[in-house]
């Protein structure tokens, strides 16, 4: 692999690390808090996605209004997803799961006949390239790191110098400790919820002008968002994003100097690897 | 109302039922059921839809003239169609419901991996299968009830001595496909016989299906430095973000898809200007010869709008169609027997099924392939080409 070679695949690999760390973050919020995994953020990524491509295609708005539109829309359905499914069902961690995964085959069985049988497109919002250190990079996939970048900081600030965010963390370590203090479970369950969908439509409205559209879109993302917070720890968000920035790297540097096969097998081999010798993950902690 | 006159009510009754009964039979008799098992969702949709709604034009026509004529005896025809998604497990279900429940014995699937996975089912369960697809092996003795009813690569190869004659400069040439039977298949077809013509094959890359970041296989690809990139086996929605990102990324040269790609869905991903100069098989947007115009203004009246997909993908109706007549039969060993030797009129030209110096059985189908050229984003007709084998 020639040097310039290496920089642009580490490049794209950073692009792509960006992406799903988004995804992994809420997906790491919501286990953290709730103890729960939310096999419905797939579905939400897409849905994510399909705000852009009505409010920003079809409509005609500024994608970045577009993008906003997105995370308020989906995070206020992630509210409601708190309230009508998770809450009624008292925290159950068993049920929740069925429940998610019954709203995810839902979501994605309805978007054939709402978004229609073909695979729909953006155009871009970026278009172009651009040379870093004498390689050609697509301006779009350069815009997804500083984008994800600033969502990934925005939400450390929330989670750590906010109220809402020490409740967070509060309910994280002690749900019932945090009750005795005043917090409000429900409320703040249903906050994180709304931040977890926020998140995951973030990634899909990054991704809509870069990839296609269809309603299943979100597989791939969610089981790469799985593996990086098992690699990272189930439930920090540190882990999540080291874990994130590893899996994007793998995925680009050994499947531009191997092929995507080798690439796929190793990021698994490297995974069980770094389970073997730390059970828990890279940031992980024995409950 | 008196007990005799109640039994005789329910006597008459009872006899009017069955003969409602016995009539139902007869009419239901007289219908011939068309399997279609095809993906009308996910990224294989541009095709699928287009296989249903051809299959059911050409149907829906025959019916309107009365039915077909079997033996003096008038059958309508019915299209039964489930999505696979072109997910082999769908598929298989998908096909075990049209011959388990709905009864099916002719029908078309489309996909080769999952024409692949029902093999077994189509051999076993008598059915006469008229697929769209690529894989090892189908056409073949072991098949005999199988008429593959699209070109395939060894076919459609022949339009890379075209591009040698017309296009010398272009002589590195890398390939990138699905990574499945289909996809290997095609590719091996299609390197053997382009190395054999004296092209160099740079690079050979195989892609999940469910793939949408093909940067770092396009980085591999790219440091080859190749002329022109093979898609073959490629869903239009994978070509178009192979495409689009391949141009990203810097490459300026051409883009091949001699299986069938709509390039105006792939357009819409790719971007028109991308797609400029793509060669593709079985799709052409114009000219259009007075046979197809034809098909195109039905399509779009039964439709509403046209999909120049469907041209080639009305070969499993119109054979179908050409053999019951010829066998004069219901029964799919002798619609297969006259598939054998009946001539066709497909929207191309004369068709028939041939190729048995190749495949060691004649149940391909052989016709004047038609091959397009990006111009202007439209898939412009550039030859007509018959395949190497008869």
């Amino acid at each position: 692999m020639t040097p310039a070679l290496f920089v642009q695949s580490a490049i794209i690999g950073v692009s792509l690390a960006s992406i799903y760390i988004l995804m992994a973050l809420g997906l790491t919020l919501m286990f953290g808090m709730m103890h729960i995994i939310n096999f419905a953020h797939g579905a939400v990524y897409m849905l994510g996605a399909f705000v852009i491509y009505y409010v920003f295609f079809q409509g005609g708005a500024p994608y970045f209004a577009a993008f906003v539109a997105s995370m308020i829309l989906l995070g206020i359905f992630g509210y409601l997803v708190e309230r009508s499914i998770y809450r009624p069902i008292k925290g159950g961690i068993e049920p929740t799961l069925v429940a998610l995964i019954a709203l995810t085959t839902f979501l994605q069985a309805a978007g054939y006949p709402v978004f229609g049988q073909l695979d729909k497109h953006v155009p871009p919002v970026f278009p172009g390239t651009r040379n870093i250190l004498g390689v050609g990079i697509s301006i779009e996939r350069l815009m997804i790191i500083p984008l994800a970048g600033a969502l990934v900081i925005g939400l450390y600030l929330f989670i750590n110098k906010t109220r809402l965010g020490a409740a967070m963390r509060a309910i994280e370590q002690d749900k019932e400790a945090a009750a005795l203090q005043g917090v409000n479970v429900h409320v703040v369950n249903g906050l994180a919820f709304a931040v977890g969908f926020a998140l995951a439509a973030a990634s899909g409205a990054l991704m809509a002008p870069i990839f296609k559209l269809d309603p299943m879109m979100g597989e791939q993302p969610l089981l790469k968002a799985f593996i990086i917070i098992i690699l990272g720890g189930l439930g920090s968000i540190p882990g999540a994003i080291l874990g994130g920035l590893m899996l994007g790297l793998i995925d680009s540097i050994i499947a531009t100097a191997l092929g995507a096969e080798p690439a796929f097998l190793l990021s698994f081999v490297f995974i069980i690897l770094v389970l073997l010798f730390k059970p828990t993950g890279l940031f992980g902690y024995a409950p | 109302m008196t007990a005799p006159r109640c039994v005789r009510w329910a006597a008459f009754l009872a006899v009017a039922g069955l003969a409602f009964v016995g009539w139902g039979s007869a009419h239901a008799a007289d219908v011939i059921k068309f399997g279609v098992s095809t993906p009308l969702s996910g990224p294989a949709a541009p095709w699928g839809i287009p296989h249903k709604n051809a299959t059911e034009l050409i149907f829906d026509e025959i019916n309107a003239q009365g039915g077909l004529d079997v033996g003096g005896k008038k059958y309508k025809l019915e299209v039964v169609a489930y999505d696979h998604k072109y997910v082999i497990a769908e598929g298989v279900a998908t096909v075990n419901r049209l011959i388990a429940k709905d009864g099916v014995k002719f029908i078309s699937i489309l996909g080769g991996a999952v024409v692949k996975a029902n093999e077994e089912a189509v051999n076993e369960g008598r059915v006469l299968n008229l697929p769209l697809a690529y894989a090892d092996g189908l056409v073949s003795p072991r098949n005999p009830l199988t008429f593959h009813s699209f070109p395939s690569p060894p076919e459609t190869t022949t339009f890379w001595k075209w591009i040698k004659q017309n296009h010398p400069n272009l002589k590195r040439v890398a390939t990138i496909s699905p990574n499945d039977d289909t996809g290997w298949w095609s590719i091996k077809v299609e390197t053997t016989f382009i190395q054999k013509l004296g092209y160099e094959t740079v690079a050979k890359e195989f892609f999940e299906r469910t793939m949408t970041d093909f940067n770092p296989v396009l980085l591999r690809i790219l440091a080859q430095k190749p002329d022109i990139i093979s898609v073959l086996a490629s869903p239009a929605g994978s070509v178009g973000l192979i495409i689009k990102q391949a141009r990203e990324l810097g490459f300026k040269g051409r883009f091949i898809h001699i299986g069938q790609v709509d390039t105006s869905v792939v357009a819409n991903i790719a971007g028109k200007a991308n797609v400029e100069g793509m060669w593709v098989h079985g799709f052409v947007q114009a000219p259009l010869p007075e046979k197809v115009k034809s098909w195109q203004a039905r399509y779009t009246k039964k439709y509403g709008e046209w999909n120049a997909t469907s041209i080639d993908f009305t070969n499993p109706a119109f054979a179908f169609v050409a053999a019951v007549r010829k066998a004069q039969s219901v029964e799919p060993k002798k619609v297969a027997d006259a598939l054998s030797i009946v001539e066709f009129d497909n929207l191309w030209g004369k068709a028939h099924f041939g190729g048995k110096d190749y495949y060691g059985v004649g149940n391909q189908i052989i016709y004047p392939m038609p091959f397009s050229e990006v111009k202007d984003g439209v898939a412009t007709l550039v030859v007509q080409l018959l395949p190497p084998h008869n």
